[in-house]
Parts: C-alpha cells; sequence; structure tokens
C-alpha cells in the first residue's frame, strides 16, 4: 500500500517544516477548527490556523509569505497544543516567516537581528556606553543599605556562571536590572555579564532565521569556554 | 543549543531561571519574608516556558514557578484556563517589535479578561514579552492601576538582608 505523505505537495514550507511536537504529517488536518476556536486572534485581520493550514496544504505558499499573517501569530502553540491529529501549524508559521524577504520584515525584527549581528546586541548600542549604563546602575544599587560592597562583575574569568540581559533593560528599563542582582549578591553567587555579545534574546527565533539563531548561540558557547565558567544561565 | 552545540551539556551546567530560584531558597542561600508581598497576585503561565517547553523539550515549567510563588506571595490565585490551556497575552513570537498594535491589543483582550476575573491588582510573570504586552493591555483596557511584576522581582522584594 502507499502510503501518501507530504513530500508530493508543492507546498515549500510543508517540504521544510519540522513536524513537531508529532511527527504527523500536515495533509492529516481535519480541518475542524479546533485550533482557530481557541487561538485568541482568529477572525482579526483575516487571521485564522485553521486557513493558514490548508492555505500551505494547497500550495498556496507565496500568497501566506507576501501576507501579514505570518507576523499576527504569537508563535504561542495553543493551537497545536490542542488539535487532534498533531499538525506543525507553529512551524509552518515561522518557516513562511523565514521565506519572507529580509528587507520585507515588519517592524524590528530582522534589523535588530541584522544590528546584533553586527554590534553583539539588538539595540546596536556601543560598548562603553553599555559598561557606563552597567556600571551606573551598579553603583546606585551599592548605595542601598545591604548591598554596600556590590559591583557588577563584567567579563570575570572564572566565575560559575553567565547571566545575559535582555535587551529592554538595558535601553529603557533600568530599574529591572536589579532584581537578580539583588539575588545573586545575598546567595554570595559567582557570575558575571560580558562586556561584548551580552544579548541575551534571540531574535533569529521570530524572524524565522536560522543561521542568525545559530550566531547567537555560538557567541554564548564562545563565552563559556573565554571567560572559563562553568555554568550558563538561560536567559530570562 | 540541543542541536548546534550537542557536546555543550557535557561540558557545563545550565540553569533555568526557575532552577536558580528553587536552588537558593531550598539551600539557604536566599531567605525571603513572604508578609512584605501582602497583597493577592496571579500567576501568567507564558507560552515558552510552559506549553512550549512542554511540548518541545518534554517538561513545561508549571509547578516551579508556583512553587516559587508560595514561597514569596503570601496570597496568589491562578488565573483560568492556565498551565498548557493558558492563554498567551499578545506579545509573544517577536509580536511587540512589529507595527501591528491594533491586532495585538485585541489579541490580550483574553487575558486581561482572565486577569480582571480574578479580581487581583498583581499580575507576576517570568517574561519579558508578557510584562511589556500585559503593562500596555492594561492601559488599553481601562486597568491602569494594574501592576505588573517578574516573578525574580518578587523574590528580590521579600529578600532577608542579613545586618554585617
Amino acid at each position: 500500500m502507499e502510503i501518501c505523505t507530504p513530500d508530493n505537495t508543492t507546498s515549500s514550507i510543508l517540504q521544510s517544516a519540522p513536524r513537531r511536537p508529532v511527527d504527523s504529517p500536515t495533509p492529516l488536518c481535519l480541518s475542524c477548527g479546533t485550533c482557530s476556536a481557541g487561538c485568541p486572534i482568529t477572525g482579526q485581520s483575516g487571521f485564522d490556523p485553521r486557513k493558514i493550514v490548508q492555505m500551505v496544504l494547497a500550495g498556496r505558499d507565496k500568497e501566506l509569505v507576501k501576507s501579514n499573517l505570518p507576523w499576527l501569530c504569537t508563535l504561542c502553540g495553543k493551537c497545536e497544543y490542542a488539535c487532534p491529529m498533531g499538525i506543525n501549524i507553529i512551524s509552518i508559521i515561522r518557516t513562511a516567516r523565514g521565506l519572507v524577504d529580509r528587507d520585507k520584515v515588519p517592524g524590528q525584527i530582522h534589523k535588530g537581528v541584522e544590528l546584533g549581528l553586527k554590534t553583539g546586541n539588538n539595540l546596536g548600542l556601543p560598548q562603553e556606553d553599555f559598561t557606563f549604563i552597567i556600571e551606573d546602575v551598579g553603583e546606585e544599587l551599592s548605595a542601598e543599605s545591604g548591598f554596600e560592597d556590590f559591583m557588577v562583575p563584567i567579563d570575570k574569568k572564572g566565575a560559575r556562571m553567565l547571566h545575559t540581559l535582555h535587551n529592554k533593560l538595558v535601553n529603557t528599563q533600568n530599574e529591572d536590572l536589579v532584581h537578580w542582582w539583588k539575588i545573586f549578591h545575598v546567595a554570595s553567587e559567582s557570575w558575571t555579564i560580558p562586556s561584548v555579545n551580552w544579548e541575551g534574546v534571540n531574535w533569529g527565533l521570530f524572524s524565522g532565521d536560522n543561521d542568525a539563531m545559530k550566531t547567537f548561540v555560538d557567541r554564548i558557547a564562545h563565552h563559556m569556554q573565554a571567560l572559563e565558567l562553568s555554568c550558563l544561565m538561560y536567559p530570562e | 543549543m540541543e542541536k548546534w552545540h550537542p557536546e555543550f551539556f557535557d561540558r557545563y551546567e545550565t540553569a533555568t531561571v526557575f532552577d536558580l530560584l528553587i536552588e537558593y531558597l531550598k539551600s539557604g542561600r536566599i531567605r525571603v519574608d513572604k508578609s512584605v508581598n501582602n497583597v493577592r497576585a496571579a500567576y501568567h503561565d507564558p507560552c515558552n516556558y510552559g506549553r512550549k517547553s512542554q511540548e518541545l523539550f518534554g517538561h513545561g515549567y508549571f509547578d516551579e514557578p508556583r512553587w516559587v510563588m508560595d514561597q514569596c506571595m503570601s496570597d496568589w490565585v491562578d488565573l483560568f484556563p492556565s498551565r498548557g490551556n493558558q492563554y498567551c497575552c499578545g506579545g509573544g513570537g517577536g509580536t511587540l517589535l512589529t507595527p501591528f498594535k491594533d491586532e495585538r491589543t485585541h489579541y490580550g483582550r483574553k487575558k486581561i479578561e482572565q486577569i480582571r476575573r480574578t479580581g487581583v491588582g498583581t499580575i507576576v510573570v517570568p517574561c519579558h514579552s508578557c510584562h511589556g504586552q500585559i503593562k500596555a493591555i492594561a492601559a488599553a483596557y481601562d486597568m491602569p492601576d494594574l501592576t505588573v511584576k517578574y516573578l525574580w522581582e518578587v523574590v528580590a522584594d521579600a529578600l532577608v538582608i542579613d545586618p554585617d
């Protein structure tokens, strides 16, 4: 008996989208609409996960890639979680994102990826500005009772743990940098922040850019080796 | 990391935010006084730590943050639905970086309805995207007094500082 697989599809999205969480061929979609009913954005600006699956099954990749639909999804996975057939809805949407011309990626996602690749952080913040902000916030913390001897350990070789930063904390929300710093201080943790490539957010994940994503992961591995660290704290 | 640097896990330890908080609290390296956090709060499950982690890595971080909440909050409640069936805040997947603000706000109405039903004034999250988005939708849906806190922020707020 010949088993029908997605290989005979004309959709390149279906051919390259990883089948997960379970290895279930997309043509098994029942078109039941469970995904759509659970999705908070179904019906808004034409978004509908069931229709997106049907679109790629019909080989209408171009239409999907050209639309804003892949970017309205938050990749939250509620659709997949509820899907009775285990269809890889999120992989399909993220794969579609990756097929969008990079200069047509809406908003800041790809611009941030480009800046991240070039400068080591998604803001494009120069190293001396970064160090200034971090040390300034650290000094403020040392004015608080119980934290008098606090200093931010930048590039501390041989520390135990690597701590990367979400760029928004360095950008506009400096006040939220100190929560972990306080905890580390009281716990007598041995930790460090790198002075370059300190970005803790991998926007390659969002933009569908696997090469960029790998570069950012490589940098983390490099820090661990270069700074002789033993424990990676996964980014917040 | 698992895909590109499989050898990484033989050479190095890794720790999630939850592993660290639990390690510090259980070992006594930090102590907390939950009477400091004396308002009723609710906990929101971020998609990536919960449902998606469960699907992709076989373990969803549902119980760990709740244990930390128990240590640090005098009183807290769950949203409904929660855990695997929770609603996304609407700020995930990079959507906060797109110009589609109307869609994002519409998306967030489900989360706001959930929070409003609990009657809490504080929502605790362990995710930067959720933090930003819930603040934005609280303003858009007439809940300007809703406080949004990070899970590690409520821990830091409740830290017992030993006098030297």
